[in-house]
């Protein structure tokens, strides 16, 4: 298959080389041509030239901005793109944004699958991202092979705009997580007891958890280098936040977290992991 | 109403209103047009103290029956808005969110005066208010963000707090209106600076409202006399306008507005989305956002901000 890929950052570079180690022909668009130095793909000059050369684009992109005006924009996608294709955002964006761009492309014939991803630099590099997609069990089935190069757990959780709230509870779990070893590493601490030991004997028990496994490691070493960059936790609260004000669903726990990523922000971190939540804590 | 060739005609703020004044003033001192567009809860008693003293008010409303007490009260009515703005030197707002005010200010510039003082009295958004000033400049129209405290009772005493942000000259210009609505009144700064005071206050008072409504909710669970609580505690260091009045109608389970849980859980949001972008942690207002939130999911928006009461009792297994 001839399959775009844009947005190779930290996530979406290692996914894009999955995909041309696989045999498809990749094509490549970026922002900022070193991004596809050394990429075994064709370069294009616009997202809507390289729409045209493709029969399956994925985007990994920040904010639910890039994707609309990568997929959306004057020169974007949807210029190029032919009828039946399909576009595969695995960017992390509003659920409401992620339906409105699935029915502007369903107007032109084009598909859309929103799939955002679970499992950071690690999962991407190794392809064992969790999938979680919204959009038609057809169209998923289309691109089931291509998202096997990239993950392990590939559930089609609805139609469109279900993969973003499916992700958007990830977050809520995962994030609200790191803020609970984070508090138990701060306890630990301030009692005189050694972190290190706390988190292998918790991990033997009803408290085990991947995030205590992994950022647990990273809070005993104080090793704060993004794992995943923090900045990007935060915008995620702001959207799921927002999604659940607009819900009317109350939640409060994830509303606190929030405002522990915030300070967090505010101290500077936001390029460093979210393990720094600890260091929030720290400096209260 | 006044404009009569031989009238003396004064407008006063209100704490003058009654006294007998000596000295020199200038016949119609101080007394301008001013329209007014939103007349709600608060907007309808702030514009009919301002026909009070003597001020000459045209009036606006999307529903004409809102215009009906100000009419009434001897306010002349405009068909639109642009009419409304027209051979105005004041136009006050008081509505709901920062698109209305974007769409209201939008309409009067066309027909603005040179130097009208646009005055918006509503809560919205730091930002949403510097983006609005820096709109309404390049109309040159200069304004003021000015939300208010006070609630109803304030608003209809003319006794509100409000805090203004905005140039020297436009605050200057847009004073002798506020001397007529309100008591304690502050120029904290520039541009935003009005609703950046209004957010801290409704932090403050975000959180005294669920702070009363847990101590009320408390009481009554532990079985004891919540009145004699509130009674008890006005006396020492807790003792607080919100408990004072906000616990009255705990206690006597009025949910009639006053002030709407919706809009007390608007403004928390719009406090919160300002902390979120500034980067600034803000745990308790975060917390109190969501109990209004739920209160508003249960079908309270509509009932005073003491509803949550109503939730936490709920999350207390319901009222005994």
């Amino acid at each position: 298959m001839k399959v775009g890929f844009i947005g190779l950052g930290v996530m979406g570079r290692p996914m894009a080389l999955h995909l041309a180690q696989a045999g498809h022909a990749l094509h490549v668009w970026a922002r900022r041509p070193h991004s596809t130095v050394g990429l075994p793909a064709q370069v294009h000059a616009t997202p809507a030239a390289l729409g045209a050369a493709c029969d399956v684009v994925f985007t990994m992109v920040t904010s639910s901005a890039d994707v609309q005006a990568v997929v959306l924009g004057e020169e974007g996608l949807v210029q190029g793109l032919a009828a039946d294709s399909i576009v595969v955002d695995c960017s992390t964006i509003a659920p409401d944004v992620a339906r409105a761009i699935a029915a502007q492309l369903a107007g032109k014939g084009i598909h859309m699958l929103d799939a955002p991803v679970s499992g950071g630099v690690q999962g991407a590099e190794a392809a064992t991202l969790a999938i979680m997609v919204g959009g038609e069990a057809a169209i998923l089935a289309r691109v089931q092979p291509l998202l096997e190069k990239l993950g392990q757990r590939i559930v089609h959780v609805g139609a469109a705009g279900a993969g973003q709230v499916a992700k958007a509870c990830n977050q809520m779990i995962m994030v609200a997580a790191i803020e609970a070893v984070a508090e138990a590493m701060h306890l630990a601490r301030a009692a005189g007891v050694d972190v290190g030991k706390v988190r292998t004997a918790l991990a033997g028990g009803s408290a085990a958890s991947r995030v205590l496994d992994v950022m647990g490691q990273r809070m005993v070493e104080r090793n704060f280098a993004a794992g995943i960059e923090a900045r990007l936790h935060h915008k995620d609260f702001g959207l799921l936040l927002a999604a659940a004000r607009q819900s009317g669903v109350v939640v409060p726990l994830a509303a606190s977290v929030g405002q522990q990523l915030n300070t967090l922000m505010g101290a500077g971190w936001g390029k460093e992991d979210t393990a720094s939540l600890l260091r929030v804590l720290e400096g209260a | 109403m006044g404009g009569a060739v031989g009238e003396l005609r004064v407008c006063l703020p209100r704490s003058e209103v009654g006294r007998v004044l000596t000295g020199n003033f200038s016949v119609e001192g101080g007394c301008m047009r001013i329209g007014f567009v939103g007349l709600g809860i608060m907007g309808r008693p702030m514009a009919l103290n301002l026909l009070r003293a003597g001020h000459t008010v045209t009036v606006w409303a999307r529903r004409p029956e809102s215009v009906a007490p100000l009419q009434a009260a001897g306010a002349a009515v405009a068909a639109s808005l642009p009419e409304l703005a027209t051979g105005q030197a004041l136009v006050i707002s008081m509505v709901a969110d920062a698109p209305d005010v974007a769409e209201v200010m939008r309409a009067l510039a066309p027909q603005a005066l040179p130097g009208l003082v646009a005055v918006d009295m509503s809560t919205i958004a730091p930002a949403a208010a510097r983006a609005i000033h820096a709109e309404l400049a390049e109309s040159g129209i200069d304004f003021v963000d000015a939300p208010v405290s006070g609630g109803e009772p304030g608003a209809i005493a003319g006794t509100l707090s409000i805090m203004a942000g905005g140039s020297e000259t436009a605050f200057a210009r847009a004073l002798p209106a506020f001397q007529c609505m309100g008591g304690n009144i502050v120029h904290v700064g520039g541009p935003g600076a009005g609703q950046v005071a209004k957010a801290a206050n409704q932090v403050v008072t975000g959180m005294g409202v669920v702070a009363v409504a847990e101590a009320v909710n408390f009481a009554q669970k532990n079985g004891v006399d919540a009145a004699k609580v509130r009674e008890a505690l006005l006396g020492g260091f807790a003792a607080s306008k919100i408990l004072e009045n906000h616990g009255q109608r705990m206690i006597e389970r009025n949910f009639k507005p006053g002030f709407k849980s919706w809009m007390h859980e608007k403004d928390l949001n719009i406090v919160l989305q300002t902390a979120h972008e500034l980067h600034v942690g803000l745990p308790g207002t975060a917390v109190a956002a969501q109990l209004f939130s739920a209160a508003v999911a249960q079908g309270l928006g509509e009932d005073d901000s003491v509803a949550v009461l109503r939730v936490l009792e709920q999350l207390a297994g319901g009222v005994q």
